[in-house]
């Protein structure tokens, strides 16, 4: 290839990720480092005319803060259960749909679709379900199966709302999980599922030897992708409890959001903001750290 | 455990548990959409019925043709429809040429810019929407369509590249340096050749993203404010809570959950595809 070609070649890379970059750098890189020089300042935006420089004061004053401290805690109370019984379900779900048996495409689309509607619309439709009177949950236990003792008032308790939105979180993603899980079951080497038949394997000896030691890779990437999307959880409580009842299902996004745009105090949810993403990148750096290990 | 089918298979009791577990939990699954649907056929006050009626007594289409009329749900509508296909069709030009440029065309730090827009899709959105409401509070693009089809492209930009830098790497060398020696710019070469072969990296961009800005909730939910620049996943919730006409919101869900869910049926196998790429990438 001529030089001429070469040079034109960088010229024309340039070119083509121009556009990203104008995206990229605007929407992304400038608010990443606004929100840092933000963190570090007081700043309302009905009050005051300019930001104050605080230093650490904002990141000092989370740490001494109920609310946060509350939320902190419902945040990984969240992610905890989460991350356990999506990843438990998930498993489960793959391995059967992992068999060749019938109906496979319908429970798998069945199992797929929660995933792309809009979770703040499915959110909606479980407030519906969970309703005390006529929600659709209390009428199959107490009318249908004559469970009286187990209907509820599901999202005006705080044990049982905190629940509640565990469960439309796992309802919403265990699908995303079950893709996960089913890319690393076809990864397995056909011939040692075949070696293991020939030993005599079979049925839950073969998932239990052979299967579930084969997946190791697996369980980080969807331990990892579960846990980051444990701590960034938002939707489900700021449309079904709105951190209620008082501030038992009050997690940290949401508390960020409150923060900066119902009391504007723009500067203090910056630092909490920046404190959730360290959270974050802290988890994902750990899901790079192992990659590496991985590959090297 | 993998034997082929022949006529008809054997129905052992363990498949006939394998089948009792995952009809059971395609049910509960499917059941808010059942549900739902069913509601939308309703009038407002059945959906109040103690004991309930599961089926509609009497299946009405009223609550649909209201929608028009009630409230700002045509806002809502348009809105989203507006901002999810340019935002879409934006991200999926701006992507394939980013992605063709990180698989093929070297620059000068080109391994750092894919490092830093890696980094970018696990930071949490919320660390960026303070800065996105000064920076439109003060270019006087709240409340605008054209102020959520930015950040929208933006957020979603990332994930986009990845998937077709991978499927422009995919593509063997040879068809490219072939054109080459006819002649074709680089350009030329991106337009005609490697961009039809990039088709099916293009598909999956475009399911994603129109998944994830239709039902996209935290941007719209700050930077929209007033009700009639809302897209339906914001404007919805507002409802909530509220003695409201139920039927009509039953059925404006039903409408706004029907768009993802036909091109999930239609593409199921590339979505399934993108998510695997993407969750090993990102």
């Amino acid at each position: 290839m001529s030089s001429l070609q070469n040079s034109r070649k960088k010229i024309a890379g340039f070119l083509f990720v121009t556009p990203a970059l104008l995206f990229i750098f605007s929407f992304m890189l400038y608010p990443l480092i606004n929100s840092l020089y933000m963190s570090v300042h007081k700043y309302n935006f009905v009050y005051d005319k300019e930001p104050k420089f605080v230093g650490l004061g904002n990141y000092i004053t989370a740490f001494s803060d109920k609310d946060f401290l509350v939320a902190l805690g419902n945040t990984f109370t969240f992610a905890f259960f989460y991350v356990v019984f999506v990843m438990v379900i998930s498993l489960i779900l793959a391995l059967l749909i992992f068999q060749k048996i019938r109906f496979n495409y319908y429970y798998r689309t069945a199992i797929f679709i929660p995933i792309v509607v809009p979770l703040s619309l499915s959110a909606l439709a479980f407030m519906w379900i969970l309703q005390e009177n006529y929600g659709l949950l209390n009428h199959l236990l107490g009318n249908v199966l004559g469970l009286k003792s187990l209907t509820f008032p599901w999202l005006n308790n705080g044990t049982t709302a905190m629940g509640s939105i565990i469960g439309v979180a796992l309802w919403a993603t265990i699908g995303f999980e079950t893709i996960l899980f089913l890319g690393g079951l076809q990864a397995i080497p056909q011939d040692i599922l075949e070696a293991a038949e020939v030993d005599g394997a079979s049925g839950l000896k073969k998932v239990f030897y052979i299967i579930l030691p084969n997946l190791k890779e697996t369980y980080i990437l969807t331990g990892i992708w579960a846990l980051l999307h444990g701590v960034k959880v938002f939707i489900e409580p700021m449309v079904m409890t709105s951190g209620g009842p008082g501030v038992s299902t009050l997690v940290l996004y949401q508390h960020i959001y409150h923060t900066a745009f119902t009391y504007f105090d723009m500067g203090y949810a910056s630092a909490m903001a920046y404190i959730l993403g360290a959270i974050a990148l802290l988890f994902s750096a750990a899901n790079y750290w192992v990659n590496r290990t991985k590959e090297a | 455990m993998v034997k082929p089918m022949n006529g008809l298979p054997r129905l052992s009791w363990g498949k006939l548990l394998i089948h009792l577990c995952l009809g059971v939990v395609s049910l509960v699954f499917l059941t808010p959409f059942v549900y739902v649907f069913l509601n939308s056929f309703k009038t407002t006050e059945e959906i109040y019925w103690v004991p309930q009626s599961f089926l509609p007594k009497q299946w009405i289409l009223d609550n649909y043709l209201q929608i028009g009329e009630k409230g700002h749900f045509g806002d809502y509508f348009l809105n989203s429809v507006i901002i999810t296909c340019t935002a879409v069709f934006l991200v999926m030009v701006i992507s394939s040429l980013a992605g063709y440029a990180f698989a093929r065309l070297p620059f000068k730090g080109r391994q750092l810019l894919l490092g830093f827009i890696l980094m970018t899709i696990t930071i949490p959105l919320v660390v960026f929407l303070i800065p996105m409401f000064l920076m439109e509070n003060a270019a006087g693009l709240l409340n605008t369509n054209l102020g959520l089809i930015l950040p929208n492209v933006a957020v979603v930009l990332p994930f986009a590249i990845f998937i077709m830098r991978s499927s422009f790497v995919g593509i063997p060398k040879e068809i490219e340096e072939a054109a080459e020696m006819d002649g074709c710019g680089v350009f030329m070469t991106w337009w005609r050749i490697m961009l039809p072969m990039a088709k099916n990296g293009l598909i999956t961009v475009l399911i994603m993203s129109f998944n994830a800005i239709w039902g996209e909730y935290a941007i719209a939910k700050t930077l929209a404010t007033d009700q009639s620049s809302m897209p339906l996943s914001v404007g919805l919730t507002l409802m909530k809570g509220e003695v409201w006409d139920f039927g009509t919101l039953a059925a404006v869900i039903v409408l706004s959950m029907l768009p993802p869910i036909i091109i999930f049926i239609i593409f199921q196998k590339r979505l399934v595809e993108g998510i695997t790429q993407g969750a090993v990438k990102g």
